[in-house]
This record gives structure tokens, C-alpha cells and sequence, in this order.
């Protein structure tokens, strides 16, 4: 049967048409805009472990917020005069060739370097120099069994004050009858502008750290090209002229928009966005 | 019509709506999954290239600081050869040198002229119309005089040695813009802080020429107890594991010419362009006209016949000693206050030292030069031992008693021993071609070439001391650190 019009004519006429689309158009466009309304906030399998929530990954709640995370941590390296990257593969090449090494507990918060501040700054160029100048305040902190992922990153000013910390970790779990792997990014943020430290608030929550992210995989897709972590690259060690030149060390951080091991056999394999070759001196 | 033939025709109405609210069910479902799918990629995306481009100002903004430091050093760096350009065409050839994505520019609004860079003896009292630059001892934290803090460590390490002189910031600002993203279009201003830093505030250095020398490929042995507690050293060898066992081949690229991290840049600075310069004629020149021009009344001695004897205290082998009762055979050499000849040996007594720089020529490699050390302080003064007799003979230069008033030695082409095991405070540079034996006990600088270390036969304890770093600041050579912090407005 052919369409027949309100004034009994077969088919629609031009004005009808239009009319017929633009009701169209309004429908389809309240219906976008209503289900966007509905789907503007995205319900995420989630954990708890030691406390602390994780979401699954691929999160975009913890994207934004480690979007906010790294950019605060790349201001903090781009305004240090010197980083310590404790942890990872590599810390000396011939004293912890392998490892993985000791990062500082997550409890670390000191806001200065006692040893260091006083001491000679050729004597100071590696991580590891820091970490035996350094030995008395640090040996407390340094983690035992640490994970190959975990790091602890300090930006310095001068020889003496710490302006950020960053901490990332991996832990493995069994919850709910699933083993996943946990990863945990913290940043805290010191603010020397009064000449004293003020440890920097995250702005939503009023508390420490000033920013951070969680996330979780299982187990079985906790398989990473490029997994998180720390490695130090060297440019040299000379004992007998005290050079100890460590050149820049690569840190990837967890990335919750990464898919990590979803599919091994993929031709595009997980590669964090958050991978930095951070100097040790600047 | 009956229910069966109803059937046999095709769906009843009620059923086609039934269906079509099915289908309408299932569309709004697709339609709020895609969308929600949507906004999660867009978002996701939009964060991601927002994060990337945060990335990559940071990259931009710090290579146009480099850009700074590298054009300011082109033109005012302690080195043989220094650009002729403005400090606007240094940094305009530079940005041309550099890639950007397509539509990118940027481009010099505002700038500062570099200040000269002056030290001893281009300074008062031989050019009086030049005034020497204050030194002070810098610290971390504190306006005055200003921090180092912030200006990097790489560059902290060689400033905090010892006093230095703040030259003051300089303030570059550059327009960034781009045609394919006029929202990124900004300003990125770069702060340059120079500090002139004198050479002597390292203690202890093995440097290299790789212009008109070598440089060593691996440092020089340190035999035990060469370096005292606190002392700083510097050395800048290769990079290559195959020539330097020190080095790793972590990030070295053993294809192509060997490249020095920029991590050395201020080292290379001060172990490599730095002795270039010191040793080049123009520096040698002017430490030569400077004691020429040496005014110190006891340089010139009283003579009755000979009312205007030679004066200054630049003193030559080839010329005889001033007779004062004999005083037309000139050329001869003035008197100068602390000096005594006899023959072709020369003794100088550093406690009866009145200039600030006194210059020793041995032309023919004839000379003997004896250091005697003064017990007790004095006002720092200036030794230059030249010898230009190349393989005719090197000038013997023998240190003997304990020395507490400091000076900067510069031998050329010497043969130095040191008598007796003395404590010497002072600063000791030694030329490529300069030999040394004998044990000393050294505060305050030591520098030698580094491809010729004398360190197999000198058997030196090196010690740090301030005050005598203090007290040489004013007469040593001085290195242009440059730290440059850009930031985007």
C-alpha cells in the first residue's frame, strides 16, 4: 500500500517529508542525549586490598587521575636539580648488576636528605652514591623481597630538600577465589615556597598523597613487553676517581588504559604511556 | 477472514508491533552502548593527546633553553675562539638548525645582550677601566647572594666549590605558534643565570686538549693517598668501553663518531676549553704584559747614575741582570722585589714577593728557577715559568721549604722537582710538556695534562682548602657556567 497523505493524496509531500525527518532528528538526538546522561559515569569492577580500592583495568577513572599524577611528577623532575631513582634492575653494575633492588617503604616521607646536604656534590652523582650517603635515613625504609616493579623516585633541590615522592609498587593477591596482580602509583608533593615543607594535599580529598592511582589485572594477563619498573643505564664507575656516572634511568609506570597481556599473541603488545628516561642529574 | 487464514498470510498486527518494539528495545541498547563506547574512547583520547602534548611543550621548552645556554657560551665561554655573532644571531641559527612538527614556529621576541666575561689580568690594576668582578661564596639557599638551587645539579656541583661571582639572570622570551593549532599558540620565557667561576675552585683536575692536544682516553692512576677527603676531581675520558674499561656500553653508540652526553657539557667546559684557553698565546700574553706593566716601586732599583732603571717584573735568561753601577747595558733585566740571580739561576722568595704577577722567560731551556716558601701569609701573587726552547731543554724548577703564602703557579715546559717533602698552599697548573718528581703536600689546586700524567713520578697529597681557594679566586682564570629554566606562559 502506498503512503496516503492527511488530505487523501498517495505519498507524503515535501513539507511532510521534512517535517517527518526534523521529528526524526529530534527523537534520535534526545535519545544520544539522554543516553549519554545515563552512561556519563562508568561503574568499574573494583577491589580492596590493604585498604585501599583498585579498579580494573582498563580504568578511565584511574586514567584521569594518573593523567593528573604524571603531570604533577613531570614538573617535580623538570624543576629538581638531581633524581634518585631507588629500586629497579641495574642500580650498580657491578655491585646489583640484576637485582631487583630496595625501593623506600611507602611510610617514606621525609621532606629532606640530612647526609647529604653537607657533603661534596661530586661525590653525589648516582642513585647509588645517594643511597650510601644517604645510608643511616634510608636503610630504615628500604623494602625487603622488593617486586621488580617497584621504585621509589625523589626529585631534590640543592643537595638537601625533597620536592616530590613518587612510589610504585606491584603486589600479587588471591581475592574472591581470583589471582590478580595490584599495581599502586602515590606522589606526594613537598612545597618549600614558605623556606619550610608543607606536604602537598591531593585538592579532592584534603589528604595525602597529593595524587595517586590504583589498578588491577589477573593474574594471567600481567604479561607486559615493556613490564613496569625501573632499569639504570650507566655511563661508568671508576673507583679509584670516585666517578660514579650513572646516565639516565628508564621508569615505566603501570598504565590503566593499558590492556597489558589481553592478547599475548597480538601484534601490537602493551607499552605504557607513562615510560620516562629520567637524569639523575640535570 | 479466519484465524487460519490469518496465519497463512503473514504476521497479525499485534505481533508485527510486538516485533517492532523488540527491535526498537534493541536499538535504543546498541545505540547507548555505542555511545557510551564512544565517549569513553573520545575521552580516553582526548586526555591521552592532551597528556602527550604536555610532553611534548616540556620537551620544546627545554630545548629552547638549550639553545640559550649553548648561544651564550658561543659567545662568552673561556675557550680559544669565541663567536663574533650577536647573541640574537647565535640563537637564530640555532632555532633554524632545529625541527619542529608541520606548522610549528617559534621565534625570538625579546632578548639580552651578554655582559663580558673579564678576569685577571684583563681587570684592574692593568686595565684600570675594567673592574674586577666580585667574588662570594655561593650556597643552595639564600638571596644573598643568590641561591643555586634549582640550576641543576650538573651545574650546582662545579659553582659550590669555592667563590664565585653571580653575573645575574638574563631573560630570553620566545613566541610559539602553530597554524594547524592556533590554541597553542604561547610565549616561552627562558631564564639564563651566569656564574663566573674560577678555575682553581676545583681542586684537582686532569685535563684534556682536544683541539691542539689529546684528550685521555682513560683517566690517569691515582697512586693511594693522592686525594684527600673532600677533594673535588675532575677528569673527561671517553665513553667507549673498547678504549676506557670505566665505561659501560649501556648507552654508548659504537657506530659513528663518539659523542659526549650532554651530562658533560659543563665538565668538558671546565677540564677541556677552559686549558685550551689558558694555554693558548693569548692568555700567556697577557699574564707576560701584565708583569711587564708590574708597578710595584720595589721592582726598580735605585741608581744614581741611571734615574729611570728598567722596571716591571717580567724577568728574561737571555738578559743580563741590572747593574746599578753599570747602567748602560741594557736590555737587562729590572729588579724585582723577592727575586735574586746568580748566573742562570734564579731564586724566588715567596714571603719577599711584592707584585701580583711576576713572569720568568727562558727562551733557551738554560734556567734553574728555586721556590722558596714563605712561612707565613701574604698577599696571593701570579708565577708564570715560561720556556719556549721547546726540546733545547726544559727549565728546572725545584719547590723547596713550606709555603703559606698563596700563589698560582703556571709552568711551562719544566722539569719540577720538590725538595724535602713540602706543604705548599697555592695553585700548581703544570703545561702538556711540563714533567714533575717528588713528594708534596698540596692545598689548594692541582691541574696537569692528562695523556701525560706526571702522576707516575709526583707523589702528591692533595688536600681541599678553601681559604686558599678564597685567596687565589681573584687572580685565576675564570669559566662561564651557564643554567638556563625556560617556562611557558
Amino acid at each position: 500500500m502506498k503512503p496516503v497523505s492527511s488530505f487523501g493524496r498517495e505519498g507524503f509531500s515535501l513539507v511532510e517529508a521534512v517535517a517527518g525527518l526534523v521529528l526524526f532528528v529530534l527523537m534520535m538526538g534526545a535519545l544520544t542525549y539522554g543516553a549519554a546522561s545515563l552512561f556519563k559515569f562508568q561503574s568499574q569492577p573494583e577491589v580492596t586490598y590493604q585498604g585501599k580500592i583498585y579498579s580494573l583495568a582498563p580504568s578511565f577513572g584511574e586514567f584521569r587521575r594518573a593523567v593528573t599524577f604524571h603531570q604533577l611528577f613531570v614538573l617535580a623532575m623538570d624543576q629538581a636539580d638531581s633524581i634518585l631513582v631507588l629500586g629497579g634492575q641495574r642500580s650498580h653494575p657491578t655491585l646489583d648488576p640484576v637485582g631487583p633492588s630496595s625501593a623506600l617503604g611507602e611510610n617514606f616521607s621525609d621532606t629532606t636528605l640530612t647526609a647529604a646536604a653537607g657533603s661534596d656534590a661530586f661525590q653525589g652523582y648516582a642513585s647509588w652514591d645517594q643511597r650510601e650517603i644517604n645510608a643511616t635515613q634510608f636503610d630504615p625504609y628500604l623494602t625487603s623481597s622488593p617486586d621488580p616493579a617497584d621504585f621509589t623516585v625523589l626529585t631534590v633541590q640543592g643537595q638537601s630538600r625533597i620536592t616530590s615522592i613518587a612510589q610504585h609498587r606491584r603486589y600479587t593477591a588471591t581475592i574472591n577465589g581470583e589471582n590478580v596482580v595490584l599495581y599502586e602509583a602515590t606522589l606526594q608533593t613537598v612545597d618549600w615556597s614558605s623556606g619550610s615543607p608543607v606536604l602537598v594535599t591531593n585538592p579532592s580529598t584534603g589528604a595525602t598523597p597529593t595524587s595517586s592511582y590504583r589498578i588491577y589485572y589477573a593474574a594471567n594477563e600481567d604479561v607486559w613487553q615493556q613490564p613496569p619498573g625501573a632499569t639504570h643505564f650507566w655511563y661508568r664507575t671508576d673507583v679509584s676517581w670516585d666517578r660514579d656516572q650513572e646516565g639516565p634511568t628508564r621508569v615505566i609506570f603501570a598504565d590503566p588504559y593499558v590492556l597489558a597481556g589481553q592478547d599475548a599473541q597480538a601484534q601490537v603488545t602493551s607499552v605504557s604511556q607513562f615510560a620516562y628516561f629520567v637524569p639523575q642529574l640535570r | 477472514m479466519s484465524p487460519r487464514q490469518k496465519s497463512l498470510s503473514g504476521p497479525g498486527r499485534d505481533e508485527r508491533g510486538m516485533a517492532s518494539v523488540a527491535v526498537l528495545i534493541f536499538s535504543i541498547v546498541a545505540v547507548l552502548i555505542l555511545v557510551a563506547n564512544f565517549k569513553l574512547n573520545y575521552a580516553v583520547s582526548v586526555s591521552g593527546d592532551a597528556f602527550d602534548t604536555f610532553n611534548s611543550q616540556m620537551v620544546e621548552k627545554n630545548g629552547v633553553a638549550q639553545v640559550v645556554k649553548e648561544s651564550i657560551l658561543a659567545l662568552r665561554e673561556t675557550a680559544v675562539v669565541n663567536s663574533g655573532n650577536s647573541i640574537q644571531a647565535e640563537i637564530q641559527n640555532r632555532l633554524a638548525n632545529l625541527g619542529f612538527p608541520a606548522g610549528v614556529s617559534l621565534t625570538l621576541q625579546a632578548s639580552a645582550n651578554v655582559p663580558a666575561h673579564p678576569f685577571f689580568p684583563f681587570v684592574s690594576p692593568f686595565v684600570p677601566a675594567v673592574s674586577p668582578l666580585a667574588l662570594a661564596q655561593p650556597a643552595y639557599f639564600s638571596t644573598s647572594p643568590r641561591g643555586l638551587a634549582g640550576m641543576g645539579g650538573l651545574f650546582s656541583s662545579l659553582a659550590i666549590q669555592g667563590p664565585v661571582t653571580d653575573m645575574g639572570t638574563l631573560v630570553y622570551t620566545f613566541a610559539r605558534s602553530s597554524t594547524q593549532a592556533p590554541g597553542e599558540d604561547w610565549t616561552y620565557t627562558v631564564n639564563a643565570n651566569l656564574f663566573s667561576v674560577p678555575l682553581t675552585n676545583v681542586d684537582f683536575v686532569a685535563y684534556g686538549l682536544p683541539s691542539s692536544g689529546l684528550i685521555s682516553a682513560q683517566a690517569p692512576s691515582l697512586p693511594p693517598g693522592t686525594l684527600g677527603s673532600g677533594v673535588s676531581a675532575l677528569v673527561v675520558t671517553s665513553n667507549n668501553p673498547a678504549t676506557d674499561p670505566t665505561a659501560y656500553p649501556d648507552l654508548f653508540a659504537p657506530a659513528g663518531q663518539e659523542q659526549l652526553p650532554y651530562q658533560f657539557r659543563n665538565a668538558a667546559s671546565f677540564s677541556w676549553n677552559a686549558y685550551e684557553y689558558l694555554w693558548n698565546l693569548g692568555y700567556q700574553d697577557a699574564l707576560m704584559n701584565a708583569a711587564k706593566a708590574e708597578a710595584d716601586p720595589g721592582n726598580q732599583a735605585v741608581s744614581v747614575i741611571d734615574l729611570t732603571p728598567p722596571a716591571g717584573a717580567l724577568y728574561d735568561f737571555s738578559r743580563p741582570a741590572f747593574d746599578p753601577a753599570n747602567p748602560g747595558n741594557y736590555p737587562c733585566n729590572p729588579t724585582i722585589a723577592g727575586l735574586s740571580s746568580s748566573g742562570f739561576t734564579l731564586t724566588v722568595d715567596c714571603s719577599a714577593v711584592h707584585s701580583q704577577v711576576i713572569a720568568i722567560v727562558d727562551a733557551e731551556g738554560v734556567g734553574t728557577v728555586n721556590i722558596t716558601g714563605s712561612p707565613s701569609s701574604g698577599a696571593p701573587f701570579v708565577l708564570l715559568i715560561r720556556n719556549t726552547a721547546g726540546n733545547l731543554g726544559r727549565t728546572n724548577v725545584v719547590f723547596s721549604g713550606n709555603n703559606s703564602c698563596p700563589a698560582i703557579f703556571y709552568l711551562e715546559n719544566a722539569n719540577v722537582t720538590f725538595a724535602g717533602s713540602p706543604q705548599i698552599e697555592g695553585a700548581l697548573f703544570l703545561d702538556p710538556t711540563t714533567v714533575a718528581a717528588g713528594n708534596v703536600t698540596w692545598f689548594g689546586h692541582f691541574s696537569f695534562y692528562g695523556p701525560a700524567s706526571p702522576l707516575g713520578t709526583l707523589s702528591i697529597a692533595m688536600n681541599d682548602d678553601p681559604a686558599v681557594k678564597a685567596a687565589l679566586a681573584g687572580l685565576a682564570p675564570r669559566v662561564l657556567l651557564v643554567s638556563t629554566t625556560a617556562t611557558r606562559q
